[in-house]
C-alpha cells in the first residue's frame, strides 16, 4: 500500500494524507489533477471499481468537498481521493469516461448540491426531485424546516406541548 | 381448434395440487441492513420528555403529548414524543440529539395499515411489532455528540492558595468560557419547574449566547432579586434535573447566572431594569429581617409602589447570607451589590432594631398596612450530650456571626466539630483558615452521625474541606465530651449504623463496641438551627395556627392566621436562599392582593 502512495505522491501534488473510517487512506489533491490521478490508479494500480462519490458542503469555508472512493478488487482494498472546489458556480470535471456509472452519481450531486459536471450524460435530468424549483436541498443554506412549513399543511388533529409550559400548568399553575 | 386446445384447461387443473414452480410474493421477510433507519423505538422509562427531538426535527414530524401513567414531576415533563410518519424523513437527527439516549430507530421499514391515522403514534407507548427489534440506527458512540458532554471547568484557587485566606475561591467564567458553557444548553426548560423561584433559566442562558447580558439581567430580576448571591451559593437544584446530566455533566447553571450578574455594573442596574421611576401607591409595609425572603419581598413590593421598611436586628443586612455563609464562598461586596440595588428602589433598612425588643410586632401591625416576617433560623441546636454546658463548647452559627462582625473568635490548636451539613463545613473551613493564620497549621476534625454517602453537605464542600487540611470523619454518634480540670480533652463517639427507625423517625442506633476518641480543646456543634419567635406575643400566637413540629401555618401566599402578618423564608420552607427568594416574591403578590382587596372593603383588623 505504501508503495502505491509513494508512487502517487511523486507523480501528483497530494497535499494531505489522512485516515478515514475503517482505516481507509484518504488523499487530498488539487481538483485539476483528479482525473489524471484516478486514471493512473485505475489503469496502473488495479483500482478498477468506483465505489462511491460523495459530497460535503463546507458552507462556512465556501467550499464543497468531493470524495471518490475507489476499490482494488484483487487486494480487496479501498482508497479515497478528496478534492475541494469553490462553492460558488461549483463545477467539477466529469469522470464518466473512466466509469460509466459515475454519471448517475454526478446527476444526483447536480440535483442535491447544484454542482455541475459538464459533459456528464443526463446530468441535467431530474433524479429524485420531480418538479423541484428551489435551492438544491442538500446545500446547508437550504432551510428544510421553512420549506416543510411552507409546503406541507399540518395534518388535522395534531397538537404538541412545550415541556416547560406544560410542567408549569401541571405543577405550579398559580405562580 | 385442435384437440389439445380443448383439453388444456383440464390439464392445468391437473397440476393444481403439485408444488408450484413460481415463488410466493412477498418472497420472504426482507430485513433492512443492520443500521437501517426504520420506525422509532423509545424507552419511555428513560425518556424525560425534554422535547429536544421535536426541536431538531426539520420536518415538524414530532409532537410532545401527555401519556397516561407517566407523571409530570421534577426532571420529567410527563410528555413523550409522537411521530407523524407522513412527515418523518428518517434522517435520525432526533436519535442523534436525544439527551437521555432513549430514542433509536429500528431497521423495520415495512408496515401496511389501511387507516392513515395509524401512521401517527407514540413509540414505546403504542405497542408495535418492532418494539423488541435490536437492530437499527442508534446514536454512534463514542464521541459523536451535538453538544459537549463535559462542563467548561471553573477555575478555583488551589488549596494551598486559599487555606489561610477568606478571598473568594471560585474565580468565575470569562466571556469565552461562559459562552462555551451556555452553548451546551438544549433549551428544554425542564429545570424551570424544579427551581423554587421558577427562574427563566433557558432564557437567560440564551441571552449569554447572544451576548445580551442586559437582557439576561432583566430575566434574572423577573424572579430573583439576588443574582450575585444566588450565582454563588444557590443550592442549584436545577442542575440536579438538567437533561444533559443523563449522559454527561449537567450545565453549570449557577455559574452562568453569576456571570450575567458579574458583568453588569451596579450603576447601570436601574436603567437596565427600568426601575428609575416608580410611582408610590401610598401603602406601607414592614419587613422583619433582611435575609433573602425579606429582601425579596421588599424588592417586589417596592417595584409595585409600596413603601418598605426592613427591621434588622444586626448592624448589617443579608441575614444568613452574610452571617452564615463564609466570605470565601460569598464575598461581602457582592452581597452589598445586590442589597444596595434594592435600597435604591426606596427600601429603608433600620439596623440594630430587634422586633420584640426595640419595637413590638403589634406596633408594626398598627403603623404599617402589612408586615412580612422572615426571621430565619439563627439559634444553634445542641446535641445536649454530657459536657455541652462547658464554656468552650460553641454553636457554629454564633462563631460564623462573630467572624463576619469582625469580633474575636475563640480558637484552639485542636478543634472538634459535630455536624455533617453545609454549615458544619462552613465553620470547619473558616476555623481551619483562622488556625492556619494563627498557628501555621490546621488541627480540626469534623464528625457527623451520617456516613459519608448520607452526609447532607454538598459533595464538593466535603472534598474542599479535606483539601484544606481538615479531617472529615463521618459515621459517629457523639457520646460525651471529656473534661479534665475544667479543660476539654476531646469528644467520645460510638459508631452510628442507622439513623432512622422502620417508621422513618429519627432514631440513631450506635455500636457501643466500636468507640473512638477525637482529641480537641474546643467543641463546635453544628447540627441544625432553630427559630426564635419571641417577637410573637401570646395574644398573637393565639390567632396563629402552629403545627405539631412548631411550624406556623400559612396559606399559599404566606399569609398567616393574622391577615396582616405574612411569614416566609427558612422558618416556613427550606432552609435555603432560593426558597426564601421564592417565598418573598409570592408573599409580595399576596400582600398586594390583600391590600388591594382591603382597599375595596373592610378596614384592617
Amino acid at each position: 500500500m505504501n508503495e502505491i502512495i509513494e508512487h502517487i505522491k511523486k507523480r501528483f501534488p497530494v497535499y494531505e494524507i489522512g485516515e478515514g473510517p475503517n482505516g481507509v487512506i484518504l488523499m487530498s489533491v488539487e481538483a485539476s489533477r483528479l482525473v489524471p490521478m484516478l486514471t493512473s490508479l485505475k489503469t496502473n494500480h488495479g483500482y478498477s471499481i468506483l465505489v462511491i462519490l460523495s459530497t460535503v458542503d463546507w458552507l462556512e469555508d465556501c467550499k464543497f468537498q468531493l470524495t471518490y472512493i475507489v476499490n482494488n478488487p484483487e487486494e480487496k482494498r479501498d482508497l479515497g481521493i478528496r478534492v475541494f472546489i469553490q462553492r460558488e458556480d461549483a463545477e467539477m470535471e466529469s469522470i464518466h469516461t473512466l466509469w460509466e456509472h459515475a454519471a448517475t452519481f454526478q446527476r444526483e450531486i447536480k440535483e442535491m448540491f447544484g454542482i455541475n459536471f459538464p459533459g456528464s450524460p443526463g446530468v441535467d435530468d431530474q433524479f429524485l426531485l420531480e418538479g423541484w424549483d428551489n435551492k438544491p436541498p442538500m446545500r446547508r443554506d437550504f432551510d428544510t424546516k421553512k420549506y416543510a412549513e411552507e409546503t406541507f399543511f399540518p395534518r388535522p388533529g395534531r397538537e404538541t406541548n412545550d415541556p416547560a409550559a406544560y410542567m408549569k400548568q401541571k405543577l405550579y399553575p398559580d405562580e | 381448434m385442435s384437440l389439445k386446445d380443448i383439453f388444456s384447461p383440464f390439464t392445468a387443473w391437473g397440476k393444481a395440487f403439485e408444488k408450484p414452480v413460481t415463488i410466493k410474493d412477498p418472497i420472504a421477510e426482507r430485513p433492512g441492513a443492520d443500521r437501517y433507519r426504520g420506525f422509532h423505538k423509545n424507552d419511555i422509562s428513560t425518556c424525560i420528555g425534554c422535547g429536544t427531538c421535536e426541536t431538531i426535527c426539520e420536518n415538524e414530524a414530532i409532537d410532545l403529548v401527555p401519556v397516561e401513567g407517566i407523571e409530570t414531576k421534577d426532571g420529567d415533563s410527563g410528555l413523550r414524543p409522537r411521530v407523524d410518519y407522513g412527515r418523518c424523513c428518517w434522517c435520525a437527527l432526533c436519535v442523534d440529539v436525544c439527551t437521555t439516549g432513549s430514542l433509536s430507530l429500528t431497521n423495520t421499514y415495512t408496515w401496511v395499515e389501511e387507516d392513515p391515522e395509524a401512521y401517527r403514534f407514540t413509540p414505546g407507548v403504542d405497542e408495535k411489532p418492532w418494539d423488541k427489534e435490536e437492530k437499527g440506527w442508534k446514536k454512534p458512540e463514542p464521541g459523536y455528540e451535538f453538544y459537549n458532554l463535559n462542563r467548561v471547568t471553573m477555575e478555583h484557587l488551589e488549596p494551598e492558595e486559599r487555606d489561610d485566606t477568606f478571598i473568594e475561591m471560585v474565580k468565575g467564567f470569562s466571556k469565552e468560557q461562559a459562552e462555551k458553557e451556555a452553548d451546551r444548553c438544549v433549551e428544554c426548560g425542564i429545570c424551570t419547574a424544579t427551581c423554587p423561584a421558577h427562574m427563566g433559566i433557558p432564557e437567560y442562558i440564551k441571552a449569554i449566547r447572544n451576548d445580551d447580558l442586559e437582557e439576561g439581567l432583566r430575566i434574572l430580576y423577573d424572579t430573583n432579586p439576588l443574582p450575585e448571591i444566588c450565582g454563588r451559593i444557590c443550592t442549584h437544584k436545577c442542575e440536579t434535573v438538567c437533561t444533559l446530566g443523563h449522559r454527561g455533566e449537567a450545565l453549570s447553571i449557577r455559574w452562568l447566572k453569576r456571570y450575567i450578574a458579574d458583568q453588569n455594573p451596579s450603576e447601570k442596574y436601574k436603567k437596565i431594569l427600568n426601575s428609575e421611576f416608580i410611582e408610590k401607591n401610598g401603602k406601607k409595609v414592614a419587613i422583619i429581617g433582611s435575609g433573602p425572603s425579606g429582601l425579596s419581598t421588599a424588592h417586589y413590593l417596592a417595584l409595585m409602589g409600596y413603601e418598605c421598611t426592613i427591621f434588622e436586628k444586626l448592624s448589617k443586612a443579608g441575614g444568613m447570607m452574610r452571617f452564615g455563609i463564609p466570605e470565601y464562598r460569598l464575598p461581602y461586596d457582592q452581597i452589598d451589590k445586590d442589597i444596595s440595588y434594592i435600597e435604591s428602589l426606596g427600601v429603608k433598612i433600620k439596623y440594630n432594631t430587634q422586633v420584640g425588643v426595640d419595637i413590638t410586632l403589634d406596633e408594626l401591625g398598627k403603623k404599617y398596612d402589612a408586615v412580612f416576617a422572615g426571621t430565619g433560623l439563627h439559634m444553634g441546636r445542641s446535641t445536649r450530650i454530657e459536657g455541652t454546658d462547658h464554656k468552650n463548647v460553641y454553636q457554629a452559627i454564633d462563631l460564623l456571626r462573630k467572624i463576619t462582625l469582625g469580633e474575636e473568635v475563640p480558637l484552639t490548636e485542636h478543634i472538634v466539630v459535630i455536624g455533617g451539613g453545609n454549615v458544619a463545613m462552613d465553620i470547619t473551613r473558616s476555623l481551619a483558615r483562622l488556625q492556619k493564620q494563627k498557628y501555621g497549621k490546621v488541627g480540626i476534625i469534623t464528625t457527623s452521625l451520617e456516613t459519608e454517602d448520607k452526609m447532607p453537605a454538598d459533595r464538593e464542600e466535603v472534598i474542599e474541606t479535606r483539601e484544606e487540611g481538615a479531617v472529615v470523619n463521618p459515621g459517629w454518634a457523639p457520646q460525651y465530651i471529656e473534661i479534665e480540670n475544667d479543660k476539654i480533652k476531646g469528644l467520645h463517639v460510638a459508631q452510628c449504623y442507622s439513623l432512622f427507625d422502620e417508621e422513618g423517625k429519627f432514631n440513631p442506633q450506635c455500636n457501643l463496641d466500636n468507640l473512638q476518641f477525637f482529641e480537641g480543646n474546643m467543641v463546635v456543634e453544628s447540627i441544625g438551627q432553630g427559630m426564635d419567635l419571641s417577637y410573637l406575643t401570646e395574644d398573637l400566637k393565639h390567632d396563629l395556627e402552629i403545627d405539631r413540629r412548631g411550624r406556623i401555618k400559612v396559606n399559599e401566599y404566606f399569609q398567616s392566621g393574622i391577615p396582616w402578618l405574612f411569614i416566609g423564608g427558612d422558618i416556613i420552607q427550606g432552609p435555603d436562599v432560593i426558597h426564601g427568594i421564592a417565598n418573598g416574591h409570592k408573599a409580595a403578590r399576596g400582600i398586594d392582593e390583600f391590600l388591594f382587596e382591603e382597599k375595596k372593603d373592610t378596614p384592617k383588623p
